[in-house]
Formats: structure tokens, sequence, C-alpha cells
């Protein structure tokens, strides 16, 4: 996806997250539209870097750096950032999201439908794997370290 | 791929987003913990069921401009998790042993649950495709070089990115919305073990825990999102170099010990 569809696509989410967060959030579009702007800007600074630094890392990477170094206690600019962004709920934007995932599952349900149920128990056994392990070293070594 | 060009299936998210958090949160008590429906699981779910090729509501050109949309959109959960971790990077820094040790769960859980799993169930080599990882789109380009997509381990790895696609996020919202009521773990561990990887099912986890303990939002979604972050980014080298070789090992000393005598002929997958 070119930068120009990738804008535009991130727009789109905007004003439904916008519209959303009003709905369900009872946030002023007003405010969550100024954040989801500067979110917007941060997340396409990121897309830049990815293409302009020669050191290949995923988009995601870049993306995080730029979003860290705007809102960590070093940026001048941070407070304001913070305050638009937490204005943006994170359960507004995934609404969205999460609807685009519907739509597009369409296209998957022939080769579903071929598959044994076996594999639907083995993929319900790899998604509670991963979470339920990392889940549970994460409370015994935050207890330990002392944060828990 | 020209976006506006179907503003048709916007229009839809749109509507579909308005209904979705217009019914807002709804939680069943089922057994000691509760279910957590969340807006954007019936968003899920009601796109789903307007893409179901039978019904001709989305054509499937609409449909691939969802599945790229969707592909860039979990950015701008990259940048609100950005958001939240910024200011408090010196907590995260402080929590550094924690998050680096648990991602070995997020690496190693898939296999160590599911191969024996897959294996009892009679798969054959589609059991190491399907298991090595949680088979997003960064693993199945790993398969498909060492294996290629037509391999048993190919159409392991194809068939769990299809589920993962279809129920992922839906299985993994229900499930960490019921072990946070269930007040067994920490919501912080709770919020580490969310970061696995994919950002809707991400999205979907960390989503629901913050629903439980909303006084905790903030430090959820920051414990969440440095998870995820790792998991996606050090997931690529750790399942190339660790989780495949581990995998196959694990699967040549499993397979006489869990495998069914006549399962010579794998499970079609």
């Amino acid at each position: 996806m070119n930068f120009r569809d990738l804008t535009i696509a991130l727009i789109l989410i905007g004003i439904m997250t916008v519209v959303g967060n009003a709905i369900g959030y009872n946030t002023p579009m007003g405010d969550a539209a100024i954040g989801y702007a500067i979110m917007l800007i941060i997340t396409l600074v990121g897309v830049g870097l990815t293409h302009i630094i020669p050191v290949k890392f995923p988009m995601v990477f870049w993306v995080s750096v730029v979003a860290l170094l705007a809102t960590a206690p070093i940026s001048p600019i941070a407070k304001t950032i913070t305050f638009y962004a937490g204005k943006v709920d994170f359960l507004a934007l995934c609404t969205p999201i999460l609807a685009y995932a519907g739509l597009s599952i369409g296209k998957d349900l022939e080769a579903f439908k071929k598959m044994s149920w076996k594999i639907i128990v083995v993929a319900l056994a790899v998604y509670t794997g991963t979470f339920i392990c990392a889940t549970l070293i994460a409370q015994v070594m935050l207890h330990i370290e002392g944060i828990i | 791929m020209d976006i506006l060009k179907n503003w048709r299936i916007h229009c839809i998210a749109l509507i579909i987003v308005m209904i979705c958090e217009w019914i807002g949160a709804k939680k069943i008590p089922v057994g000691p913990g509760v279910l957590l429906f969340l807006p954007m699981l019936y968003a899920m779910v009601i796109g789903g069921i307007l893409s179901v090729p039978k019904l001709k509501v989305i054509k499937s050109e609409e449909m691939n401009l969802a599945t790229a949309v969707l592909g860039v959109t979990t950015l701008m959960l990259v940048t609100k998790l950005g958001t939240v971790i910024g200011p408090q990077v010196v907590k995260v820094a402080q929590s550094g042993l924690s998050l680096s040790l648990q991602e070995l769960g997020h690496f190693l859980g898939t296999v160590i649950l599911g191969l024996p799993i897959a294996i009892a169930l009679g798969l054959g080599r589609e059991a190491i495709g399907a298991t090595f990882s949680i088979d997003r789109e960064p693993n199945i380009a790993i398969i498909s070089e060492k294996y290629g997509l037509s391999s048993p381990e190919g159409r392991g790895v194809m068939s769990i990115y299809i589920c993962g696609t279809l129920f992922g996020a839906v299985w993994l919202g229900l499930l960490a919305g019921y072990l946070a009521a269930l007040n067994i773990f920490h919501p912080y561990a709770l919020a580490m073990g969310a970061g696995v990887g994919s950002g809707s099912m991400m999205a979907a986890a960390s989503g629901a825990i913050k629903a439980v303990f909303p006084d905790k939002a903030n430090e959820i979604l920051m414990y969440a999102g440095a998870s995820n972050l790792l998991t996606t980014i050090i997931g690529i080298y750790f399942s190339l170099f660790i989780s495949l070789p581990v995998t196959e090992k694990l699967y040549t000393w499993l397979k006489p010990i869990l495998g069914r005598k006549n399962d010579t002929k794998g499970v079609d997958a």
C-alpha cells in the first residue's frame, strides 16, 4: 500500500474511532479528533523513517520509537501529546480495526470449511498456550522482582 | 489500490462501529468467572457475518480492501500504546527482567501446549508448522522459505493462520476477560501475557483485561504494549532460530510416544 492510501486508510479509521469514542466513552469529538490527529502524525513519521533509514527493521519498530520519543519525559511536548492521545480510548480504536478484520473474513471461509475439527482444536491450544505460558512466567517474575 | 473507490465498505464499517459502541460492553456470568463481550468483538462478528460470500453483501474485492486496511491500521494501535508507554518508560525498564523472561512463554507456549495435542490428535508434520509459533505473517514467511507452502508444514502454518484470522481475537478476548475476572493472576501479568504478537489478538485480550480492571487501565496497556512489541520484533528471529528447530526435535521425539499407530497419512489440514 502506498503512502497516500495508507494515510487515507488511517484517516478513515480515525473518523470511525472518534465517532465510536463519542458514542461509547462520552468523550467530546473535538479533543479526540486532536488526539487522533497527533497519533496519525506520529504513525506517518514512523512509516516515513522505515523507508528512509537503511537498517531494516519492521514498521512497528520505527512507529514505536517515534511514539516513545514523543511522549518520553525528555520530550518537551510530551504532556500535550499524552493529554490528547489519552482522549482516544484504546477500546474505541480497536472497534473499527476489528470491524475491518471481520469484513475480510469471508474470503477465508471456503478454506476454513475444508478444515478438520482437529486443526481448530490445535489452533485454540496454540493461542491459549502462548497467552497462559507468558502470563504464568510474568506472574512469577513480577512477584520475584517485587512489582506485584 | 484505490481505497476510496470502494467507499461502500467504509460506510458499512462506520455503521457497524456506531451500532457496536451504542450497545456497549456486556458481561455474562459463566461458572466462577464472567464472559466479557466488548464492542470490538461484536464488530468482528457482525463484519464476519456480512462478509459470508453467500449473502453477497461484501464483494471479494472489498474484502481484499478490508484486509489491506487492516494491515496498516494496526499501526495506530502501536502508536496509541507507544504514547501510553512513553511517559512511564522508566517503569517499564524497571520490569525489564519480567518482560524479557515472559517472552519465553510467548515463544514456547505455542509448542508446549499445541504440539502434544496436535500429535495426539493424529496430525503429521502439519503439527510442526501449526505449533512452532503463533503463525502470523512473518512466521508464514519462515515456513514458506524452508519447506514451501504446499508441504505438510506449510499446510499446518496456513491452517492456523486462517483460524487466527477467523477467531483468534474473539477467543483471546473471551479467555483473557474470563481469566482476569477469576482473579488468579495479577492484571499486570495478564497484560504481559496479552502481548501475543498479533495486533488484533493483543487488542482483544488487553482490552478485556482493561475492562475488568479499569482503575489499572494505563499500566495494563503499558505492559501489554511493551510485551507485544517485544514479541513482534524478537519473535521473527526467535521463531526462526530457536522455536522451529526445537519444535522439529520435539516432534520426532513425541511422535512415537503420543502418535497413533496407524497414523501414516496426515490429517487433511
